[in-house]
Parts: C-alpha cells; sequence; structure tokens
C-alpha cells in the first residue's frame, strides 16, 4: 500500500583507488524511519550522499517520488525535497541562526533581504522543535550540541519530504536526543521518509520502522525491525566472525615506570595521581568530557600544568612542553590523528622520521638519508604498515596504517611510555584488531601503555588495569577481571553534588 | 541553562561582523586626528580637509574592492595593476581622439574582463588566489604598457576636459566630484554586500565553502562577482588618476594592492574570510590616509611613512589574531563545561 519514495538501483560510485560503493540499491517508503546500518566505511554517508546530490553516481538509476532523476545536484535535490542532514557540521561559523537556516534560500522583498522576516520563520521552526536558541544568535557562538540543532532546524525548515540524518545525535544531549525522537516520530506520521543512519544501535528501538545493512560498498539486506534481533544485524553488518576480537596476551607485571603525583591543569584535571608498570596496560575509562584528553595532554606537556609531579623510572622529570616529554622517552598518540598526528601532505618517510631528526641530523643539521630510510623500513616492518612505498602521501592511507604510522615515529626512539587517546576511532574491525596487537607487543617488550577510549568493551578486553575519570577526577580504578561495565559507569557518572547525577551516554 | 532569547542590541551590534574592531580602530582614527590637529593648526583648515578626503577617496575604492574579495576568503593582488591599465587605456583611447565616454565604457569593460578572469581561475579552476592574481597582476600591468607602445601617453587634450572634471576637478555642492564618487559608490556596494542575497553568499562562501555548496550556493559566480567589484572599483580610481595627472602613466596603481589590503584589514576585514563590514573599511582607509597627510605636515620623509603604515597593519592583523584564536578558545572550554553540567 505504501508507495516508494525513494528508489536507487545498481548504485556504482568509484573514488581513485576505492570502489565506494558498488550496485547498491535502497529504498524508501512514505511514513518510514529507516536505518542505513554498517561498519565504518561500509558507504552509508556516500549513498546518502548520492541521493542528497552532493556526489554524482557513475551509474545507476535513482527515482524520488517515482520520478526519475538524471543530473542531481544539491539544489535539485533540496526542489524535489531531499534533505540532509550531515555527519561533519556544516555551518558558517559567522552568520546568525537564522542566516543559516535561510542560507541558499535567501527570503528577499524587491532585491534586498528581509532580515525580520527571516527571522520570525526562523523562531517559528526553532519553536516548533522545541530548541530555545535566538534566531539572531551568531552560531560560531554556539556549543557544538546546539549547533547541531540547528542544522537540524535548516534541513526541516526546507519542508522536506525526504529526511537524511547520518549520525544526528553523536553531539546531543539525552534531553536533546529525546526532543530529536519526538520530531522524528511527528515527521513520520505527516507521511515523510526518514533515513537514519546511527553507530548507535541502542537507539534503533525508539523510532525504527526498517532497517538496511551495508557491508564495505555493498547491500546487504534490508529488513523490518520488529522481526530482527540485534544479533543477526549485528552478524550481517560485520559478516564474519571475529574471532579474539580482543586479544589479551599476559605479561608479568613488572616494575614502576611512570607515577603521576597530584596533577593539576586547569577544571578538567584535577588532582590526577596513577602509576604505569612494566609489562601492562592501563584504560583510562569515561564519559565525553570527562578530562581524559586534557589529561594526556597535560603529561605529555602540551597544556600547561598548576601543579603536579610526574616520576619516571624513579627519577622526578620536569616536563614544560612536549619536546621535554619526547626526550624522556614520554610520548603520546593523539585523539585527532589527520589534524594533531599527522602531517597529512607530507610522506610516510617525513611524517616518521619529524620527530626524529636529532637523531638522524649530523652534526651541521643534514639528514642522514640512510639513517633516515633505515629508521623507515624498520618502523614499516615492525608494525605491518601496508603501503605501496614509504614515499607516499600519508594522507592516503586507511584510516588504520595512518595510525600505526603515528605510532611507528615514536617506536624508533625508545619510548618508555606510550599513551593512546582514542586510537582505534574511526577505523574498521580488522583494523582496530591489529592496533590491539601492536599495543599488546608493546606492553610484552616492557613499554608503558596507557590508552584513553570511550568504547568499554575495547577498555574491559584490553586492559589489565582500568582508571575511570568524571569531571576531571579519577573515580574509580578496577582491575580487568572485577571490572563490569556497570561498575565502570557508575564511576564515570560521579559528578560533584551540585551537578545531576543521571547521566547518560 | 537558560538561553537568552533577545540579546542585547548592543551587543548583537558589536558582534556582527566584526563590528568591535571598526569601534576600536575608530578610537584610533580620532586620537590620530587630534595628535595632528594639534601639531599642526592647518590640519583642520578647509583646504587640508577637502584634500585628505581626495587622498582618501581612491584609496577607499580599492579597500572596498579587496574587502569584497577578502570577505569571500580570497585575495585580489591584480588591484594595482587593473588601476594601471584602466588609466593607460583610457588615456591612450582619449590621445587617438575617441569620445572620453566611449573610453570609459572601452575600460571599463577591459577591467571587467579581468575581474572575471580573476574569478574563473579562482572559483572554477580552483588556483590559489595568491597565484592567480599574482599572473593577473603581471599581465596586466603589461597590457598597461602595451597598449601605448611602452610609453607614458601625452596630455589627453582640452576634448576631455569634461572627464577631467566629472572624475577630480569638478565641484557639486562645494565638494569635489572625486568625494562624490567615491560616496556613491561606497553606498551601493555596501548595500549589496549587507543588504542582498548576493552579498549574503559573499559572506557566507568566506565563512565555509562546504557548508555554502552543499546549500545550493553557486560558489563560482560568487567569487566571480566578488572580483568583479574589485575590477570597477580598480577601474573607477584608475581614470581618477588619468583625469587628476591629465595623461596616462604606465605604473599608476603600483602597489594599490597592498593599500587595498591595508585599508580593509585595518578596517577589521578578516583575511580569513567571512567576516568585515565596508564601514570598516572607510576607517582604515581614513587611517591610512589621515597618516599620510598629517605626517607629511610634520615633516616626515616617505620611509618614516612607509614604516609608520606597516606597524599599523601588522599591529590591526595581529589584534584580528588575537580576538580570533585567543577569545573562541575560552569559550569552547566554556561550552564543554555547560554540555557537562546538562549531561
Amino acid at each position: 500500500m505504501l508507495e516508494y519514495i525513494v528508489e536507487m538501483e545498481h548504485i556504482q560510485k568509484s573514488f581513485p583507488g576505492v570502489k565506494a560503493l558498488d550496485d547498491v540499491s535502497f529504498n524508501l517508503k512514505a511514513g518510514e524511519v529507516m536505518a542505513l546500518l554498517g561498519e565504518n566505511g561500509a558507504g552509508k554517508s556516500t549513498l546518502m550522499k548520492v541521493l542528497s546530490g552532493v556526489y554524482t553516481r557513475d551509474s545507476g538509476d535513482i527515482s524520488i517520488f517515482g520520478e526519475t532523476v538524471t543530473d542531481l545536484t544539491p539544489k535539485k535535490a533540496q526542489e524535489l525535497g531531499v534533505a540532509i542532514i550531515h555527519q561533519e557540521l556544516n555551518m558558517c561559523a559567522h552568520l546568525s541562526v537564522a542566516e543559516n537556516i535561510f542560507l541558499g534560500r535567501e527570503m528577499t522583498r524587491s532585491g534586498v533581504l528581509s532580515n525580520k522576516e527571516m527571522n520570525s520563520q526562523a523562531q517559528k521552526i526553532l519553536d516548533r522543535l522545541n530548541i530555545a536558541i535566538s534566531p539572531e544568535i551568531i552560531v560560531g557562538d554556539l556549543a557544538v550540541s546546539k549547533q547541531q540543532m540547528v542544522e537540524i532546524a535548516k534541513a526541516l525548515s526546507t519542508n522536506a519530504r525526504i529526511l537524511i540524518m547520518d549520525e544526528p545525535t553523536s553531539a546531543l544531549t539525552s534531553k536533546e536526543i529525546d526532543d530529536l525522537f519526538a520530531i522524528i516520530r511527528k515527521l513520520r506520521e505527516e507521511g515523510c521518509g526518514i533515513v537514519y543512519i546511527s553507530h548507535r544501535l541502542e537507539e534503533l528501538q525508539h523510532i525504527v520502522d526498517r532497517v538496511t545493512i551495508m557491508r564495505d560498498g555493498r547491500y546487504v539486506t534490508s529488513m523490518d525491525f520488529a522481526d530482527t534481533s540485534m544479533q543477526e544485524i549485528i552478524s550481517n553488518m560485520v559478516g564474519r566472525e571475529i574471532k579474539e576480537k580482543f586479544p589479551k596476551v599476559e605479561s608479568r607485571r613488572g616494575r614502576k615506570i611512570l607515577e603521576v603525583k597530584n596533577l593539576n591543569a586547569g577544571k578538567l584535571v584535577r588532582n590526577i595521581n596513577f602509576e604505569l608498570h612494566e609489562g601492562e596496560i592501563v584504560g583510562i575509562a569515561g564519559l565525553m568530557g570527562a578530562g581524559r584528553t586534557e589529561m594526556t595532554r597535560a603529561v605529555f606537556g602540551v597544556d600547561p600544568k598548576e601543579s603536579g609531579e610526574i616520576i619516571l623510572d624513579g627519577k622526578s622529570i620536569s616536563i614544560q612542553k612536549p619536546m621535554d616529554a619526547i626526550k624522556n622517552g614520554l610520548v603520546l598518540v593523539p585523539e585527532d590523528r589527520k589534524k594533531d598526528g599527522l602531517c597529512t601532505k607530507l610522506s610516510i618517510r617525513e611524517n616518521i622520521a619529524l620527530p626524529n631528526l636529532d637523531i638522524l641530523c649530523g652534526r651541521a643539521g643534514v639528514v642522514n638519508r640512510a639513517k633516515e630510510t633505515a629508521m623507515v623500513d624498520q618502523t614499516v616492518e615492525e608494525l605491518t604498515i601496508r603501503l605501496p612505498n614509504a614515499e607516499v602521501d600519508a594522507g592516503s592511507l586507511s584510516g588504520g596504517n595512518q595510525q600505526k604510522v603515528v605510532v611507528g615515529k615514536w617506536l624508533a626512539r625508545n619510548s618508555r611510555v606510550v599513551m593512546f587517546d582514542e586510537p582505534t576511532r574511526g577505523i574498521d574491525v580488522a583494523a582496530k584488531v591489529e592496533i590491539y596487537n601492536l599495543m599488546n607487543r608493546l606492553k610484552q617488550s616492557g613499554i608503558g601503555v596507557f590508552f584513553v577510549s570511550s568504547e568499554m568493551p575495547e577498555i574491559m578486553g584490553i586492559s589489565d588495569r582500568i582508571l575511570v575519570m568524571c569531571d576531571g577526577r579519577i573515580t574509580g580504578e578496577f582491575m580487568a577481571e572485577e571490572a563490569t561495565q556497570n561498575r565502570i559507569l557508575e564511576c564515570a557518572t560521579k559528578f560533584d553534588q551540585k551537578l545531576n547525577p543521571a547521566a547518560s551516554l | 541553562m537558560k538561553q537568552n532569547y533577545r540579546q542585547n542590541p548592543l551587543k548583537r551590534l558589536i558582534a556582527a561582523r566584526g563590528m568591535g574592531q571598526v569601534i576600536t580602530v575608530t578610537v584610533g582614527l580620532i586620537i590620530l586626528c587630534i595628535v595632528f590637529g594639534i601639531l599642526n593648526p592647518t590640519f583642520f583648515s578647509d583646504k587640508n580637509v577637502a584634500n585628505l578626503l581626495r587622498q582618501i577617496a581612491p584609496i577607499l575604492l580599492i579597500g572596498i574592492g579587496q574587502s569584497y574579495v577578502l570577505i569571500t576568503g580570497n585575495i585580489d593582488l591584480s588591484i594595482g595593476s587593473v588601476v594601471g591599465m584602466s588609466c593607460m587605456i583610457s588615456a591612450t583611447l582619449m590621445t587617438k581622439g575617441v569620445n572620453p565616454w566611449v573610453a570609459v565604457l572601452i575600460t571599463l569593460v577591459c577591467c571587467v574582463l579581468v575581474g572575471i578572469i580573476n574569478g574563473q581561475l579562482v572559483a572554477n579552476c580552483k588556483l590559489p588566489p595568491f597565484i592567480a592574481t599574482l599572473g593577473t597582476m603581471t599581465i596586466a600591468r603589461g597590457i598597461a604598457q602595451i597598449v601605448n607602445n611602452n610609453y607614458n601617453t601625452d596630455s589627453i587634450g582640452d576634448a576631455a576636459q569634461g572627464f577631467r572634471d566629472f572624475f577630480y576637478y569638478g565641484k557639486v555642492l562645494g565638494v569635489f566630484n572625486t568625494i562624490w564618487i567615491a560616496a556613491i559608490l561606497w553606498l551601493i556596494f555596501d548595500f549589496l554586500l549587507s543588504k542582498t542575497r548576493t552579498g549574503r553568499h559573499i559572506y557566507a562562501i568566506g565563512s565555509n565553502v562546504e557548508a555554502s555548496r552543499l546549500s545550493g550556493i553557486n560558489i563560482v559566480s560568487t567569487t566571480t562577482n566578488a572580483y568583479i567589484v574589485s575590477a570597477i572599483c580598480s577601474c573607477v580610481v584608475g581614470l581618477i588618476i588619468c583625469a587628476t595627472s591629465g595623461m596616462g602613466t604606465m605604473d599608476a596603481g603600483n602597489t594599490y594592492e597592498m593599500y587595498a589590503v591595508a585599508a580593509s584589514v585595518i578596517g577589521g576585514v578578516s583575511t580569513l574570510g567571512g567576516q568585515g563590514i565596508l564601514i570598516g573599511t572607510v576607517v582604515g582607509a581614513s587611517i591610512w590616509g589621515v597618516l599620510q597627510n598629517g605626517l607629511q605636515f610634520a615633516g616626515a620623509p616617505v620611509a618614516i611613512r612607509n614604516i609608520v603604515i606597516g606597524v599599523i597593519v601588522v599591529i590591526s592583523v595581529l589584534l584580528d589574531v588575537i580576538v580570533r584564536t585567543g577569545k573562541p578558545r575560552k569559550k569552547k572550554k566554556k561550552a564543554l563545561l555547560n554540555m557537562e553540567v546538562k549531561a
């Protein structure tokens, strides 16, 4: 009875070197919420970008509301009633909320912008969505979650009949998520078709009618959500049994390598004390904004410390800037590898050599190419980085291999402690396992490893010991055997008393 | 946490597109005027004020052009050469006996062409704007040299007296025409930038090209429009110079592109795009003019004037950078804390 409002058939899309979409078909009915699921890199976002005209397909047929569409541009898609909320925030930070909402569709009266009208229209849309933001406020001054809500308001303001949401909840608070779900249900009743992409499977039960699953750029299956178990969804997404998802190696806990005492740095690093021994991996768990990244940055000397002592191999060391930490063998693999970890336009050789130039340079400051090549070859081999050759841009590698390069540049200099910040974010399952193996190898060779992660199973699967942070303090410590999700979560939500303890993930 | 629905209108004004810096530099401009007024009693004489305004007018015009381009997040280095090209083409045509107004029209077409080429190279061919306009800068200067076989032109003659009066010597209501031209063009371009769709798109692409593209904005035509405005302004300045001296000089407008950047940046236009208002460019051009004029009266040699203006430019950009990178960072941290409270 319900008509298909979107039909995509045999869609192909290649990027240089990658086949992003291979013969993918997809459809959507009016008045349903369709979850589009798959691992990172499965092609979900690419498929939706094709549907919204951002990417042009190589081949395949698209029809929207029964009308076959050939040349699809963002503007054309918008006119056909397709609106997309992108994964990355796409806002003009200098413009106001109303200006962003009406960007590209400004209201004018005889050629002159009617700001008053746009402001009042924007206010209406925001009110309808229950978002308490003034339309006149500059978007750059808003918190990220509010910006996300503005983006949603922008999409809805086009009177879209087909709404695509790509990870809309990742920056939202729980109340905002509830509001968003209310909006989605309302739109469904009004007969809109909604495509919902999310990694948070637990959200699906609140809104989803059907699911479509993709894997490695291919269509796998689609089914009614009500008849499907989570287990089925997951096995379809992964497609293969991952044995040893968290390979764990036992290693004897040796002497103390690192001790941090009374570390204070700003509001998110408060009175931190911990120690790290040879042959163990310490995981740092906590909610977003708990101060985990800030703590690693303070230890590494990126952010200034107010107080605190860092003792490495029994000696108290002073770390004022990253170079002090590096010289002492304390290194950081940062959270955002593209932004903070790699010079993506430099070659892999240059990236690996970069922090080691003091070792590689002769007296006159000339880089010893032979030494450099030897170092790079050894690193590439040890970490089994897959690359055509060491001269290609670091940015051209896959996420997992990029991460290995970031690690590799530190291993060349006999580091004592490696801090990983979210090392597996945005890389696929197989690459994750390789990163875990790498961490295990570091541990076995007597290097102290501690890593920050927001993925609970990963923390519990890999760590020997787990520290939990909340609100800038360490609120819990467990040995791996005694840790459970509930106990970690309990510690992760030990907010100060003035704060609301009913936090959600 | 309650969001304030209505912002304080004064706060909103200051927040808008860099109004804060405009207010700061306006205070600086007033102080400069007072200092020069004390040092030199004739600074505020009718004659000097009229002279000063005529000095400011061309800098304001090229400043408007450069501001348009800077707000889109690009830069136009061809401004000075287009000024020279405009001066030489119009003068050469007039010495060859072409009707001055026809000559003006032909010159305008040639200059707009340079603007279109700039826009296409930057937005369509995706060349870095610095390189693209460096190329057109050299080409336009070459054209300025070649139109009269590598010589400055002779006098444009009596037939062009009307042209000279229109652009430089004439007065309306006791004010020199040059000042009127700058004022009227400012009004038009300020209206275009702040009140029309094209203007809004210029801000949008300077703020976030990708978001603008996804919102269906035509990046190529918007960028080209900004470069065309810049070319038109440069063209008018070239005509003013031609009218002033009554002949075409090949190196007219040399280094004007830098004055244009100075006027824009002092007035709070960000070189990173997305931010700036044309009233700021007026203040920026005025500071430039007042410094030139005042230092000249005070007997400072050209070298000293250059150094002073250079220092002012660096300080203005430094202010911009501090405001941009210093402040938002604090804000971000605050936002993070707010989120925690809500969580």
